[in-house]
C-alpha cells in the first residue's frame, strides 16, 4: 500500500510543478507591467477625463462686436459706465492722455480664442491696435497705447472694439449626440433585423436538430447529426471573425455587420430552440393524440404552447445580446455605433467617444433590464 | 366488446413488452390490469388506442380492427376512447379550459379549433365536464397552478369531452395520495356505472378489490392471471409480484 501513496504524492508534486511552469509562462507572455499602471497614470487620466465628459449639448453662437468708447485725452468726452456682466471690455484707467498706455481687459469672451483689438475712429475708419489671446475663461488683459490718431473729435471719442462669439438661444443637442443617437438606432435595428432573419431560418431548422423529433431511423438520425454539427460549428465562429469576413466582402457598413450577426445568431438560436424542443413533455402530445385530434392540431395544442414562451424568451435574449455584440462588431467595420466609436477614438476625439460610450452603456443596460423583465413574465 | 388477440409488442431496442396477450373485455366492465412496473401494463393500454403500434396480433372493438385502421379511421376510433394518465399529461402552460377543450379536438370544426375558436356549445360542455369533477371554478387557471389531484380531475374532464365508450386509465392514481386516489377512482366508477367501459392499471391491491369487476395480471408481458379480484390469494399474489413481495395497502400509507 505504501508504494502507490508515494507514487501519488510524486505525481501530485509533478502536477503542481507543471502548473507553476505554465503560470510562469503565462505571466511572461502577457508582458506584465504593474509599475506602468502608476507611471503612465497621466495618459490614462487624460483619456478617462475626456471620455467621462461626453459631448452632449451645445449652444448656437454668432459673432458679435463688443465696444467701449475711450476718451483721448481725458476729459475730451464723458467716461463710459462699464457694464458688469456679459461679454465686456473694461479699460483701466477709463481714459488716457496721448502717448501714454492703459490696460484693456476683456471678460466672458470666447475661450481660448485669438482676439483682435481695433480702434474705430470718430470718422468710422478702423485701425488694428493689438492682438491677444483669451484664456479658458474667456478673459484677456493687455496693454494698449493711447495714440494721438485715436483722439476724440468734437467730443466724440474713438471706440475700442473686439469681435467675439456670443451664445444665442437655449442649449441644444450637440452634433455628436445627434450622430450617436442615429448610429445607436442603426445598431438597435441592425440587431433587430439580424435576430428576426435568424429566427425565421433557425426556427424550422431547429426541429431538424432536435433528437426527440429526428432520431428515428437512419435518415432522421443522419439529418439530426448534420444539423447539430452545423449549429455547433457555426457557433464556434466568433461574431468578430464573421464581421471581419463580411466587411472585407461587402465593404464597411451595417449590412456586413447585420449579416455577421445573423449567421452567428442562426447557430445560437438553432441550438437553443432545438434544446427547447427536446425538453418538451411528450406526455401532453400523447394525451392530445389520444383524443383523436389531427396531427396539426396536436402540434398547435401541445407542442406550440410548450415551446413558444421559450422561443420568445430566447429571441428577446438574443436581440439584447446582438445589440451588445454589434457595438463591438462596428469596430471591425460592421457599421452602427461601434464604427462611430472606433473612428472617434482613432481621431482622438475622446469627448465624442465618451458620448458614444455613454449611449452604449444606457442602451445595453436598458435592453438587459427590458429583456429580463419580459422573460420573467413568459415562463 | 373489446377482443385482444395474440397481441405482441417488441420495441426496437429488443425489449419484448407483450408476449402473445389475449383477453376479452365486455362492455360495461371495470377491468383492472395489475403487475409490476415494466410488466407491460402501459404498453398494453397504449396498444388499444394505438399510441403504440403492436408488432403482432389484433385488437377488435365491436368487430372493427383497431390495429388495421388507416389514420383517418383511427382518429374516429380514438375520439371514442378517453385516456387518463399517471402524470396527468396536461399541457402545463395552457389554461385548464384549453386542456379540457382539447378533448374535443376529434369532434370540433378543425379550422376553428386550429386557431383556438370554440363554439358556445363546446365551451358549455367543457364547463359541465369540469363541474362534474368539481373544479369548474378553476377553468381560467393555468394547468400547472393546480394541485396533483386537481390536475388529474382535469384529465378526467378532458376524457369526458370525448363522450367516450371506453376509458383507458394508465395508473391514474399512482402519483396521488390515498384519499385523492379514491376520489379519482370514484369518478371512474361513476362513469363506469353510466355505461362506459373502463380499463385501468393499478398498483395497490386494496384499490383493485374495491373497484375491479375483473382483473388481468401481467408478468414480463405474459398474462399470469385472469379472474375476479377475490380469486387473488397469497399464492397468486406471490406468482404475480414475485417471492419477495409484501402486500402494501394504500389505506395503510
Amino acid at each position: 500500500m505504501r508504494r502507490p501513496t508515494v507514487l501519488r504524492i510524486t505525481l501530485n508534486i509533478l502536477l503542481l510543478a507543471l502548473l507553476a511552469v505554465v503560470l510562469g509562462v503565462s505571466w511572461n507572455v502577457t508582458e506584465i507591467d504593474f509599475p506602468g499602471l502608476i507611471s503612465n497614470l497621466p495618459n490614462g487620466e487624460k483619456i478617462i477625463k475626456e471620455v467621462l465628459s461626453p459631448d452632449l449639448f451645445t449652444r448656437d453662437f454668432e459673432t458679435a462686436t463688443i465696444e467701449i468708447p475711450f476718451a483721448i485725452p481725458c476729459g475730451s468726452a464723458p467716461d463710459p459706465i462699464p457694464p458688469s456682466s456679459g461679454p465686456r471690455l473694461i479699460a483701466t484707467p477709463a481714459c488716457a492722455d496721448e502717448k501714454t498706455s492703459f490696460t484693456l481687459e476683456g471678460f466672458d469672451l470666447s475661450p481660448n480664442a485669438e482676439i483682435v483689438i481695433r480702434w474705430q475712429f470718430p470718422d468710422g475708419r478702423i485701425l488694428t491696435a493689438t492682438r491677444t489671446t483669451t484664456d479658458a475663461d474667456g478673459h484677456f488683459s493687455t496693454s494698449v497705447d493711447a495714440k494721438p490718431i485715436a483722439s476724440a473729435v468734437d467730443g466724440v471719442p474713438s471706440q475700442l472694439q473686439v469681435d467675439t462669439n456670443v451664445s444665442v438661444g437655449n442649449l441644444k443637442t450637440s452634433q455628436a449626440l445627434q450622430d450617436v443617437t442615429r448610429e445607436m438606432f442603426v445598431t438597435i435595428f441592425m440587431a433587430l433585423l439580424s435576430t428576426t432573419i435568424a429566427t425565421i431560418i433557425a426556427a424550422p431548422l431547429s426541429f431538424l436538430a432536435a433528437s426527440n423529433i429526428m432520431r428515428r431511423g437512419v435518415v432522421g438520425t443522419t439529418i439530426y447529426y448534420i444539423f447539430r454539427s452545423f449549429f455547433n460549428l457555426m457557433r464556434s465562429y466568433d461574431p468578430l471573425v464573421m464581421a471581419t469576413v463580411f466587411a472585407f466582402w461587402l465593404g464597411y457598413g451595417p449590412f456586413a455587420g447585420m449579416l455577421a450577426l445573423t449567421v452567428v445568431t442562426i447557430a445560437s438560436l438553432g441550438k437553443l430552440f432545438s434544446e427547447a424542443i427536446e425538453s418538451i413533455d411528450a406526455g401532453s402530445i400523447e394525451a392530445v393524440t389520444a383524443t383523436g385530434a389531427p396531427r396539426l392540431h396536436t402540434v398547435v395544442y401541445s407542442v406550440i404552447p410548450q415551446i413558444v414562451p421559450d422561443f420568445i424568451s430566447f429571441i428577446i435574449y438574443h436581440w439584447d445580446i446582438n445589440v451588445r455584440i454589434s457595438t463591438i462588431i462596428g469596430y471591425v467595420g460592421g457599421g452602427g455605433i461601434g464604427y462611430y466609436l472606433s473612428q472617434r477614438i482613432n481621431t482622438f476625439a475622446y469627448h465624442q467617444a465618451g458620448t458614444a460610450i455613454l449611449a452604449i452603456v444606457i442602451v445595453v443596460w436598458a435592453m438587459d433590464f427590458l429583456s429580463a423583465e419580459i422573460r420573467k413574465r413568459l415562463t | 366488446m373489446l377482443r385482444i388477440q395474440n397481441l405482441s409488442k417488441t420495441y426496437p431496442s429488443g425489449t419484448q413488452a407483450l408476449k402473445n396477450v389475449s383477453f376479452d373485455v365486455q362492455d360495461g366492465e371495470f377491468m383492472v390490469v395489475i403487475g409490476l412496473s415494466g410488466s407491460g401494463k402501459s404498453t398494453l393500454l397504449r396498444c388499444i388506442n394505438r399510441l403504440i403500434d403492436p408488432t403482432e396480433g389484433k385488437i377488435l372493438w365491436d368487430d372493427v380492427d383497431i390495429t388495421a385502421a388507416p389514420p383517418a379511421e383511427l382518429r374516429q376510433i380514438r375520439r371514442k376512447i378517453g385516456m387518463v394518465f399517471q402524470q396527468f399529461n396536461l399541457v402545463k402552460r395552457s389554461s385548464v379550459m384549453t386542456n379540457v377543450l382539447s378533448g374535443r379536438l376529434g369532434y370540433a370544426n378543425p379550422w376553428m379549433s386550429l386557431i383556438g375558436l370554440w363554439s358556445a356549445d363546446e365551451k358549455k360542455r367543457a364547463i359541465d365536464a369540469l363541474d362534474r369533477v368539481g373544479i369548474a371554478d378553476k377553468a381560467g387557471e393555468r394547468a400547472d397552478a393546480l394541485s396533483g389531484g386537481q390536475q388529474q380531475r382535469v384529465g378526467v374532464a378532458r376524457a369526458l369531452m370525448q363522450e367516450p365508450k371506453l376509458i383507458l386509465a394508465d395508473e391514474p392514481v399512482a402519483s396521488l395520495d390515498p384519499v385523492l386516489s379514491h376520489s379519482i377512482l370514484q369518478y371512474l366508477e361513476q362513469l363506469n356505472k353510466e355505461g362506459i367501459t373502463v380499463i385501468c392499471s393499478l398498483h395497490f391491491l386494496d384499490l383493485v378489490h374495491r373497484y375491479a369487476t375483473r382483473v388481468v395480471a401481467l408478468k414480463d408481458g405474459v398474462i399470469v392471471f385472469e379472474g375476479s379480484a377475490q380469486e387473488i390469494d397469497r399464492a397468486k399474489f406471490k406468482e404475480i409480484y414475485g417471492e419477495e413481495a409484501q402486500e402494501v395497502r394504500a389505506a395503510s400509507l
